[in-house]
C-alpha cells in the first residue's frame, strides 16, 4: 500500500500543483442497553481512498472505496477532473511550507477495546442500567459503549508518507424521569451518553458507571419537582464539562481560520474575530489561557500528523486573555502570512476531505483549588452541571446554553437543586467575566463526538481540557 | 451486479432471520465562498448492512466491501451480535422483520442528474459569481448532485430497490455592509435548479437599503419564510412525531393524540409520494411508505413508527424505520408536507402586521426541553422589520426561545404555495430529504436576545 500511494503521488505531481492521498481503514463498535435490555450491538467497517489535488488554486477531492490500485487511480482522475471543471481562483498563493511527514503514530493503550469480549461489555452496561432503575418515574435508562479504530496511511506530492493508528473508546449512562408534562435527564460522566477518549478499554472501565448510576437516577427524579432556575443576573459556576463546551463553541469555532476568512460563511458561519485582531484583541480576562494541543495524551484531537501532513503540535490561542493564534491549514496560514500551519486539517473518514478543525482546545487550569473550594469562595450564585442544550449564532458571539442540573449557591454552600437551568451571553463579555478557574486536580479532557462542520457534513471527534470555572454577572434563567 | 443482487448475496451469507441493505452513493458537491470555488467532494461508495434476528434481538454489522469474504465476515459479525443479545436478560421486544408487501411506484430518478456533471456545476458557480459581481456582493454556497440507490432483501421475502437522484444549490450573498441574503433550491432533477434566479434573490436580500435596527427582546408578530417553517417542523419530527419518543413518554404527543395542539389551519402529514417531495417507496425495513396525517385541522392525529416502536405502541409500523430492528433514535418522518393557505406569498402575509419581524431562516436550532417542544436558535441571512404591513428595513439577527407547537398554535395564516425546502446537509450516507411547506404568519414569537 505504501508503494501504491507513493506511485500515485508521483503520477499526480506532474498534473497538479499539490496532491495528497489517504488510505483509511476504519472500524466502529456500538453497544447499548435501554431500560434493562440490550438494545444495540453494532459493528461497522469501511476502507477507501481520499485523493485531493490543487490545480490553479481550485481543489478537487474524490473518494472511492476499496484498496486496489484501480480505485486509487480512479479517485485521482476524478479529483483532477473536478478541480479543472471549476472557475479559476485568481491570486491563489502557495501552501505554507512543512517538512514531509515521515514515520508512524499509534494511540497508547493498555487494553484494545475491540478485543474485550462482548459479554464483558454487556455485563457492565446491564449492571449500570439496572442500577438506574427502580423508581417508576425513571422511564428511560440507557448505558452506552462505543469504540473506534482508524488505520490511516498518508502520502503527498511533497514527499510525505506516514502511518497512524488511532483507537478511541468510551461511553456513559443517562436516566430520564418523566411526569405528565415534563421530562428531566441526568447523565454520567458527561452529556449525550459519551465520554470518549483516545485510549483503551481501561478508560471506559475507569468511568465507574455502575457506581454513579443510582445518583444519576435519583437526580433525574428530583429534578421533576425541583424549582425552576430563577431568571436574572448572578455569579455562575460551571462544571468542567460545560466549561469545555463553552470553550468549544465560543473560542474553538470562533478561531477557525476558514471561518475568520469567510470561507464557511454559507454554512458553519463566520467569526466575530478578524485577522488584524491577532495579538491585539482582548478575548477575556487575564485568567483565560487557551491553547490548541494535538499532543495531549488521551485527546480525541491528538495525532502524529494532521490530514495534510503537518506534525501535531501545541500553540497558544489566547494567552492571559489576549488573542494569540488561529486554528489553520497550510493554505489559510499562508494566506495571512503565518510561517506554518497550525496543523488543524482533519477529515471524517476516507470519503470526506480535510477541513480546518479543532484538535484539543484546552482552557488551562487556574489556582482556585477544587470545585468545593470554588463554591465555598462564592457568596451567591448558581452552579450548573452537564450540558443539555446548546446554541450559538453564526459569528460565535451570542450563545445560550442549558444544563441538566443546577444548584443554588448561598453563603459558599451548594444548596437547593434547580431544574431547567440556562444561561446566555456574548462571547468577549462572558470570558471577560471569568474570575476563577479550578486547579490542575480538577482539570480533565472532555471528548465530543458530534462536532458538525463541512459540506458534505463531517462529524469530528475533539477534546477539550477544562476545569470548573466561575463567571460574574451572567444572565441566567433565559429559557 | 445490481445493488439488489448484492443485498441478496449479503442476505445469503447471513441465512435465516436476516435483512440486508445496500446503499450505494455517487455524489458531487462543489463549495464556494467570496465568489471563488473553495472545496469539492466526489464520492463513490456504498454500505452493505446486515441485520440478524436471534431470539427477538437484532444485531447489525456493516461494510463497504462487496467481495464474498467481506460479506461473510459482516454476516458473522451481525449474527454474533444477535446471539449475544439473545442470551442477555429481558424479554423479546422485536416482533420480527416485516413480510414483503407490494410497493408503490415512485418518481425518484433523473438520468441527467445522475451524470454528476462537474462542468455543469462549474457553470452554475460561474453564473452565481457573475450575478454577485453585478450586484456588488460576494457569493457563498454549494452546488451538489447525488445518485443514491437503496436495495433491501430479507428472509421474509422483501426484495426492493429504489434509485433516487437529487440536486441542491444554496446561494448566500454577502454585501459590503455585511448584510446577507439566502436562497436554496432542491429537486429531483438538476434541470430544475436555476443558479441565476437563486443568486439574484439572495443578492436582493443582502442589498436591501437601510441601516439595520436592533429590537429589544420580547414577543413580536412574525412572518416565517418556508425555510424557517421547515426548520421548526424538522425538530418536531425528531422530538414529537417520533414513535419511540412517544412510547417512552418523551414526546409532546405522548398521551395527547386527539387533542388540539395547533391552529385549525395546520394540516401536516408525512406524504412520501407528494409530487414535490423526494419520493420514497419503502423504509429501512422494506415496509411500503404511505401518507400519514400527523396534525389534522390542528388536532394531533398520529406519530410515526417502525416495527419496534409500533409493537410497543400496539399499532404496528407505519413504514418509517430508519434502521432495521429500529434505530436507538427512533423512526422518522422524512416527507413532511404542510398544507398551504390563502395568502399569495410571504409578503402578503405581512399585510396585517403593524410592527413585527420577517425571518428568512433559522440557524443553530436546538431543543431546550423536547417534551415542551421548546427550541432556541437564531435568525440569519435575511431578517427584516415589518412596519405597517410591509418589510421596511434590515434587522439585527435575533435569538428566539419558543415552543414549536406553540408557534403552530399561534399561526394565523399560510401562503398558498408550499415549496420543497432543504438545508442540503448530508452527514453520513447521502439521504436527500426536504420539507414541503408554505410561509406562515404567527401572532407572536418569543425572542430572548
Amino acid at each position: 500500500m505504501r508503494q501504491l500511494l507513493a506511485d500515485l503521488m508521483d503520477a499526480a505531481a506532474g498534473r497538479a500543483d499539490y496532491a495528497d492521498v489517504r488510505h483509511v481503514s476504519s472500524a466502529a463498535e456500538s453497544v447499548a442497553t435501554r431500560n434493562g435490555l440490550v438494545d444495540v450491538v453494532r459493528h461497522g467497517s469501511e476502507e477507501g481512498f481520499g485523493v485531493r489535488v490543487r490545480i490553479g488554486g481550485a481543489w478537487g477531492f474524490a473518494a472511492e472505496r476499496g484498496s486496489s490500485k484501480e480505485s486509487a487511480e480512479s479517485a485521482l482522475e476524478r479529483a483532477i477532473a473536478v478541480a479543472q471543471a471549476q472557475p479559476l481562483v485568481p491570486g491563489a498563493g502557495p501552501l505554507a511550507q512543512e517538512l514531509p511527514a515521515r514515520g508512524s503514530y499509534a494511540t497508547a493503550l493498555e487494553i484494545d477495546p475491540f478485543e474485550v469480549p462482548l459479554e464483558e461489555k454487556l455485563a457492565l452496561l446491564l449492571a449500570a442500567d439496572e442500577a438506574m432503575r427502580g423508581d417508576p418515574r425513571v422511564t428511560l435508562t440507557i448505558a452506552q459503549f462505543s469504540a473506534f479504530r482508524e488505520d490511516k496511511l498518508f502520502a503527498s506530492s511533497d514527499g510525505a508518507l506516514c502511518h497512524q493508528r488511532i483507537v478511541e473508546c468510551g461511553g456513559g449512562i443517562v436516566a430520564t424521569a418523566t411526569s405528565e408534562d415534563d421530562a428531566q435527564v441526568r447523565s454520567h460522566p458527561g452529556a449525550h451518553r459519551e465520554q470518549v477518549a483516545q485510549a483503551g478499554w481501561e478508560h471506559f472501565a475507569g468511568l465507574d458507571i455502575v457506581a454513579y448510576a443510582p445518583r444519576v437516577a435519583e437526580e433525574a427524579v428530583a429534578l421533576l419537582s425541583a424549582p425552576h432556575c430563577p431568571a436574572g443576573r448572578t455569579t455562575l459556576v460551571l462544571d468542567g464539562e460545560q466549561t469545555a463546551l463553552q470553550v468549544h463553541e465560543s473560542v474553538g469555532h470562533a478561531l477557525e481560520l476558514d471561518r475568520v476568512l469567510g470561507r464557511e460563511a454559507s454554512y458553519a458561519g463566520t467569526s466575530w474575530v478578524s485577522v488584524p485582531d491577532l495579538g491585539a484583541l482582548r478575548y477575556g480576562s487575564e485568567l483565560m489561557n487557551v491553547s490548541a494541543d494535538a499532543t495531549c495524551a488521551g485527546g480525541l484531537g491528538s495525532f502524529g500528523w494532521d490530514d495534510e501532513g503537518v506534525a501535531g503540535h501545541a500553540f497558544p490561542l489566547v494567552s492571559e486573555g489576549m488573542l494569540r493564534g488561529f486554528l489553520s491549514s497550510r493554505e489559510a496560514a499562508a494566506e495571512i502570512g503565518l510561517e506554518r500551519s497550525g496543523g488543524c486539517m482533519r477529515a471524517d473518514g476516507f470519503s470526506r476531505q480535510p477541513i480546518i478543525r479543532m484538535t484539543n482546545v484546552n482552557l488551562a487550569p487556574g489556582d482556585a483549588g477544587s470545585l468545593d473550594d470554588l463554591i465555598a469562595d462564592t457568596d451567591e450564585g448558581i452552579y450548573m452541571e452537564t450540558n443539555r442544550s446548546w446554541s450559538i449564532d453564526n459569528r460565535r458571539l451570542h450563545f445560550q446554553f442549558a444544563t441538566e442540573a443546577a444548584w443554588e449557591i448561598r453563603g459558599g454552600e451548594r444548596t437547593r437543586l434547580l431544574r431547567n437551568a440556562s444561561y446566555a451571553g456574548i462571547t468577549p463579555e462572558f470570558w471577560s467575566a471569568l474570575d476563577a478557574v479550578c486547579s490542575e486536580s480538577e482539570w480533565q479532557l472532555w471528548g465530543l463526538l458530534n462536532c458538525g462542520k463541512g459540506e458534505p457534513g463531517q462529524a469530528m471527534h475533539v477534546s477539550h481540557g477544562a476545569a470548573p470555572a466561575r463567571f460574574r454577572d451572567v444572565q441566567v434563567g433565559v429559557a | 451486479m445490481t445493488n439488489l443482487e448484492l443485498a441478496q448475496r449479503a442476505l445469503a451469507a447471513a441465512g435465516d432471520g436476516a435483512l440486508a441493505t445496500v446503499t450505494a452513493e455517487r455524489s458531487l458537491m462543489l463549495r464556494y465562498a467570496r465568489s471563488r470555488p473553495t472545496q469539492s467532494t466526489a464520492i463513490d461508495d456504498l454500505t452493505v448492512e446486515v441485520a440478524v434476528l436471534r431470539g427477538g434481538r437484532v444485531g447489525t454489522a456493516s461494510t463497504n466491501a462487496a467481495d464474498d469474504d467481506s460479506l461473510a465476515h459482516c454476516a458473522r459479525a451481525a449474527e454474533a451480535a444477535a446471539e449475544a443479545m439473545a442470551h442477555s436478560p429481558g424479554g423479546n421486544p422485536y416482533p420480527g422483520f416485516p413480510a414483503a408487501q407490494p410497493l408503490p411506484d415512485c418518481d425518484t430518478f433523473d438520468a441527467a442528474t445522475a451524470r454528476l456533471d462537474a462542468e455543469q456545476g462549474g457553470a452554475a458557480l460561474a453564473e452565481a459569481f457573475e450575478v454577485a459581481e453585478r450586484e456588488g456582493v460576494e457569493a457563498h454556497g454549494t452546488w451538489t448532485v447525488g445518485d443514491v440507490e437503496t436495495a433491501v432483501a430479507s428472509s421474509e421475502g422483501v426484495a426492493a430497490s429504489e434509485r433516487s437522484t437529487d440536486a441542491f444549490m444554496k446561494v448566500v450573498c454577502i454585501a459590503p455592509s455585511d448584510r446577507s441574503g439566502y436562497t436554496t433550491a432542491t429537486a429531483r432533477s438538476v434541470a430544475d435548479i436555476n443558479p441565476r434566479e437563486l443568486a439574484e434573490s439572495a443578492a436582493a436580500k443582502a442589498t436591501m437599503t437601510g441601516d439595520p435596527v436592533a429590537l429589544d427582546p420580547g414577543e413580536y408578530p412574525v412572518v416565517l419564510e418556508s425555510h424557517a417553517v421547515a426548520e421548526l417542523l424538522v425538530h418536531l419530527s425528531w422530538t414529537t412525531f417520533n414513535g419511540l419518543a412517544f412510547v417512552e413518554d418523551r414526546s409532546a404527543f405522548s398521551g395527547r393524540l386527539g387533542s388540539t395542539v395547533a391552529a385549525p389551519a395546520i394540516n401536516l402529514s408525512d406524504s412520501p409520494r407528494f409530487p414535490r417531495t423526494f419520493q420514497r417507496g419503502f423504509d429501512a425495513e422494506g415496509v411500503p411508505k404511505a401518507p400519514l396525517p400527523l396534525i389534522q385541522d390542528g388536532v394531533a392525529k398520529n406519530v410515526v413508527h417502525d416495527t419496534a416502536s409500533g409493537a410497543r405502541a400496539g399499532t404496528g409500523t407505519t413504514g418509517h424505520a430508519t434502521a432495521p430492528g429500529g434505530s436507538p433514535y427512533g423512526p422518522m418522518a422524512t416527507n413532511l408536507v404542510l398544507t398551504g393557505g390563502g395568502a399569495s406569498d410571504a409578503r402578503e402575509l405581512c399585510a396585517p402586521i403593524e410592527r413585527g419581524i420577517y425571518i428568512t431562516r433559522l440557524w443553530y436550532v436546538n431543543a431546550v426541553r423536547p417534551k415542551e417542544t421548546l427550541l432556541t436558535g437564531v435568525t440569519r441571512d435575511g431578517t427584516f422589520l415589518i412596519e405597517d404591513g410591509k418589510v421596511s428595513r434590515p434587522l439585527v439577527d435575533m435569538r428566539f426561545t419558543d415552543s414549536a407547537l406553540g408557534l403552530l398554535e399561534r399561526t394565523q395564516a399560510l401562503s398558498s404555495t408550499p415549496v420543497l425546502t432543504s438545508e442540503g446537509e448530508f452527514y453520513g450516507r447521502r439521504f436527500a430529504s426536504g420539507v414541503v411547506c408554505p410561509a406562515l404568519r404567527a401572532a407572536s414569537m418569543r425572542f430572548t436576545g
